[in-house]
């Protein structure tokens, strides 16, 4: 044990010398030691509460100065507008690219009851059930007889509903002025907008917010007071997004689809101009989320843009457009489609056995996964995983929706040949249908990227390079050939020269491992006009099953493709786009496959 | 000192307690209330309903909660102190979660008495382990960097997550409460200095950026700040509240309208004017006399709470006692400035007097530990 010095020294010293005892006088000196220690803190203290004095002198004293002040002036008229209505700034519009209004807001009101102020509860209660049937007589005079001061009746209500509650003659019914977040076209672009609720609720006023969509991203931009009159202008044509929802909606019916999704975009300025997901909602009364169930199949969900789904051999276009990047091949290169083929003990099979050799643009016309999965294996994993990324197709897109960073692509931590190998024709790489959009505007426009946008571009943007013109124009090319003599034959629209490829993929089976035979995502990408690409859609087809003939199909061929058609043949004149004849070309009888 | 060198003989025990509670205070208290009663029978047009009753009630049920939390010694409270603050924090982090969860649906409807939120709770709970804090530390540690450290972090995190409620006035309040007991426990005045000066700094280079290249904020959010700075630009819009408000204290004059003649308050100009802006019609109808007399009884609620507190040799007990009053002082200092056009409005009641539950309640359970710090002071 260490032993302290007792202190002070001296007195110690002298009171042993004497004989007293030295505990003592320790005592009495760490007594003194503490005292004074408490006084300095003490003092401290003190003037800190001093200075913490002033300061609330000081504001006493500009309180009280200021209150003499007002008190001192001449006494302003009250002013006899506006009992309540201090909503501040109206949350701003959003138009369509035209101008055309989107979302907008209506002045309502709401409707609350002050019981204690009530004279006839049992005359408000029987007069307000006859306005709105949903409410109960008796529960309402139970409500209104009871110990409750305050209670909404209703949060919105119409002007004639109003003038009905006004005619009553109720002292005890009040009403509140609610904006009201109004969208004039009910579902259409339903996804894109999102939708708004309320945030805090007062009597006099309620705080408009976005919950999702552009709404909630755009959030601070539309509440900003700064901003009004100054709406906000997106991308989307109002005409054309209603055109092809509609047109969506008979397709997937037809095809007995549970959900499908479009989008057209513009090649050049990425600019979204129609986007639609089914099934939808009304956003002016927007759903809750499902409970329970896949949210995936929630009407609230965006198949476009959060939706990730293995999008099939829409992908075998990126795979050849590679390999004549890097010079591996050109379009007539004959390929080896030798089948079974085996890759890390998986057999790799085509529909159909197209023969021991096709050449590239054959591969793509016919869709072969034999042919595809070798031209991936001479690429290699890497370079394969630099290209998809420089497509735009490992990151979440950067569209202006809250949404967007859900949909971040799903592919294999460790990517291995076999994953190099069925990645090539887009299986174990999930995507959302606007990631594959981008990235065949990257083809459609000349080999540049991309990024899509829901507002308005001043031009086209200019991304960066990632094949060069040529091979992007020959990629344009075999995708107009998949139309003109491939699985696409049904794509084929008079005069717009549509291209594109198919692809249909098998649902990965919810209750683990493998794939389920009878249940596919069916997509058709496609760009038109092939001589000068300006568009490009993306359809998809969840679970489609299309029954005209012997056996059910749901290849996308038979399901997607026709459905796709049938929206180009819609909108392209919407687009301006003018038919152009084309040299008639014999094609003969082609067989649809994946 | 710790309480073991109590001489505990001279602390009173059992019901005698009673008689040694502040009960200057307690006059004062019921004294402001009442005006606040008054007020509330004048904006609903002379009548106990629907406000004055419902407030008699709490104002009652708050006062024997404060007794009785004035009964209890204050040994208990300091040992409960950080339990206190961890509780108030959790619950603010699950207004958050489930704030989240419920996308677009309120977190709070500030209709009727119900209006309960954790951060009223934290308030008192700050105080309490600041003051727990301080007591544990010893003197010479106060200014090291690290024991400085410690307290920001537990004012900095309740008041964090208040601010992204969002919720500016009581985070304010928090930061300002926090700061001044850092202060009162003797933490060198740099440190102050420092966090003084850089805010001023920061507020300075925001408004030199305005139109520079290096411009820190957004044209919009400059433009909000400016319709903060002169409500008059947008008199029907932002200002709203303000202009009518100085209406209100204008028209009262010297010796006020009389009881019961507002005419700002009573047809409806001021929304709020049972709650945050209640002020306006107590300076109408009683006049620069009548509001000044408020300000002067709640000059004498801080008095007293100081004077008591000086008189207390225990840290942890005056530092309490400090922080409550510091906390009151800024509640009504923050609620008249911001009626009166000094302050932005952020939405914070005039304690004691605005009609509400949980902020009266709050306070009053405040004023019950400052009791039980009177009554268990070392003698």
């Amino acid at each position: 044990m260490i032993r302290t010095p007792l202190r002070p020294l001296a007195r110690i010293l002298r009171a042993r010398a004497n004989g007293e005892n030295p505990s003592e006088i320790e005592a009495e000196n760490r007594r003194q030691r503490h005292e004074q220690m408490r006084d300095r803190a003490r003092n401290r203290a003190e003037s800190r509460l001093l200075v913490l004095g002033l300061c609330f002198f000081a504001a006493f004293g500009a309180i009280g100065l200021r209150m003499g002040a007002i008190a001192a002036t001449e006494p302003e008229e009250p002013r006899t507008a506006a009992v309540g209505n201090p909503i501040i700034g109206q949350r701003a519009d959003i138009l369509d690219r035209n101008g055309r209004i989107l979302a907008t807001n209506f002045d309502t009101h709401a409707l609350y009851a002050q019981p204690p102020q009530m004279i006839d509860p049992r005359g408000a209660a029987d007069g307000l059930a006859a306005i709105f049937p949903e409410l109960d007589a008796d529960e309402l005079y139970e409500d209104f007889t009871g110990t409750r001061k305050f209670l909404w009746i209703r949060r919105q209500i119409s002007p004639e509903q109003m003038q009905a509650v006004h005619d009553i003659g109720d002292p005890g019914l009040l009403f509140g002025p609610r904006e009201m977040r109004l969208y004039p076209n009910g579902s259409i672009a339903a996804h894109i907008l999102g939708g708004a609720g309320y945030g805090r609720e007062g009597v006099d006023s309620a705080e408009v917010i976005g919950v999702a969509g552009v709404e909630r991203q755009f959030d601070d931009y539309l509440r900003d007071p700064a901003n009004e009159g100054e709406p906000l202008e997106l991308s989307i044509d109002l005409t054309i997004q209603a055109a092809l929802e509609r047109v969506l909606q008979g397709g997937m019916m037809l095809m007995n689809a549970k959900g499908a999704s479009a989008v057209l975009m513009d090649v050049h300025t990425g600019e979204i101009i129609a986007m639609a997901s089914l099934p939808d909602f009304d956003p002016n009364n927007r759903p809750r989320p499902l409970t329970e169930g896949d949210q995936s199949d929630s009407p609230l969900f965006n198949r476009n843009v959060q939706g990730l789904y293995e999008l099939g051999s829409t992908f075998k276009i990126f795979t050849v457009a590679q390999s004549m990047e890097l010079g591996l091949t050109n379009p007539s290169t004959m390929i080896d489609t030798t089948m079974p083929l085996r890759v890390g003990g998986f057999p790799i099979n085509d529909f159909h056995y197209y023969g021991p050799q096709l050449s590239v643009t054959d591969v793509i016309v016919k869709s072969s996964n034999v042919g595809t999965a070798r031209i991936a294996m001479e690429i290699g994993a890497e370079r394969q995983q630099d290209f998809l990324r420089d497509l735009g197709l490992m990151d979440p897109t950067t569209v202006e929706m809250v949404e967007a960073s859900t949909g971040r692509p799903i592919y294999p931590q460790t990517w291995r040949e076999v994953n190099t190998v069925t990645i090539s024709y887009g299986h174990g790489l999930s995507t959302s249908p606007l990631h594959l959009a981008s990235a065949y505007a990257t083809i459609a426009n000349g080999g540049t990227r991309v990024a899509p946008t829901l507002l308005v571009q001043d031009g086209p943007q200019r991304g960066e390079r990632v094949i060069s013109p040529e091979v992007a124009d020959a990629a344009v090319d075999m995708l107009r050939q998949v139309v003109v003599r491939g699985t696409a034959s049904f794509g084929e629209v008079a005069g717009y020269e549509v291209a594109g490829k198919t692809g249909t993929a098998e649902k990965p089976n919810p209750r683990g491992g493998g794939y389920m035979d009878d249940k596919v995502i069916a997509t058709f990408a496609s760009l038109f006009p092939a001589s000068n690409p300006q568009y490009v859609l993306v359809v998809s087809l969840d679970e489609p099953t299309e029954t005209s003939g012997d056996e059910p199909r749901r290849t996308a061929g038979w399901t997607a493709v026709p459905v796709a058609a049938e929206i180009i043949r819609r909108v392209a004149p919407l687009l301006g786009l003018r038919p152009q004849i084309e040299p008639a070309t014999v094609t003969g009888v082609t067989l649809t496959s994946n | 000192m710790s309480y073991l060198e109590y001489n505990a003989k001279y602390v009173p025990t059992g019901p005698r307690k009673i008689l040694y509670l502040n009960w200057a205070l307690v006059i004062l208290l019921t004294a402001v209330a009442s005006a606040g009663f008054l007020m509330l029978y004048s904006v609903a047009g002379g009548s106990a309903e629907p406000w004055m009753d419902a407030q008699m009630k709490r104002f009652a049920v708050g006062m024997v909660a404060m007794v009785i939390v004035g009964m209890i010694p204050i040994w208990f409270w300091r040992n409960v102190a950080a339990l206190g603050y961890v509780v108030a924090l959790v619950l603010l982090v699950m207004v958050e979660f489930f704030g989240e969860v419920g996308m677009g649906a309120q977190r709070w409807i500030d209709i009727g008495p119900l209006r309960l939120q954790p951060s009223e709770l934290m308030k008192i709970a700050l105080v309490m382990i600041l003051a727990a804090y301080y007591d544990w530390l010893p003197m010479n540690k106060v200014s090291r960097p690290i024991w400085v450290l410690l307290p920001v972090a537990i004012i900095l995190i309740p008041t964090a997550l208040v601010l992204k409620q969002p919720d500016l006035g009581t985070s304010l309040l928090l930061l300002m409460g926090g700061g001044a007991i850092m202060w009162l426990a003797g933490v060198h005045w740099a440190y102050f200095l420092t966090v003084i000066s850089a805010g001023v700094g920061v507020i300075v280079a925001v408004f030199q950026s305005r139109g520079t290249s290096w411009q820190l904020l957004k044209d919009y959010q400059f433009r909000r700040i400016d319709t903060f700075l002169d409500p008059a630009a947008d008199p029907l819009g932002a200002g709203y509240h303000i202009t009518q408000a100085k209406i209100a204290l204008g028209s009262g004059g010297w010796t006020g309208r009389g009881f019961m003649q507002g005419t700002q308050s009573r047809l409806n100009f001021l929304p709020e004017k049972h709650t945050d802006f209640i002020f306006t019609t107590l300076a109408e109808e009683f006049g620069f006399v009548g509001a000044f007399a408020l300000l002067v009884l709640y000059a004498l609620i801080i008095g007293f709470c100081v004077a008591s507190a000086l008189r207390n040799r225990d840290r942890f007990a005056s530092l309490l006692t400090l922080g409550i009053a510091v906390t009151f002082f800024l509640f009504f200092a923050v609620n008249m400035a911001m009626v009166m056009g000094l302050a932005p409005v952020v939405g914070v009641p005039l304690p004691l007097v605005s009609y509400g539950g949980s902020a009266m309640l709050i306070l009053l359970l405040g004023f019950g530990l400052v009791q039980s710090a009177h009554v268990h002071r070392p003698r």
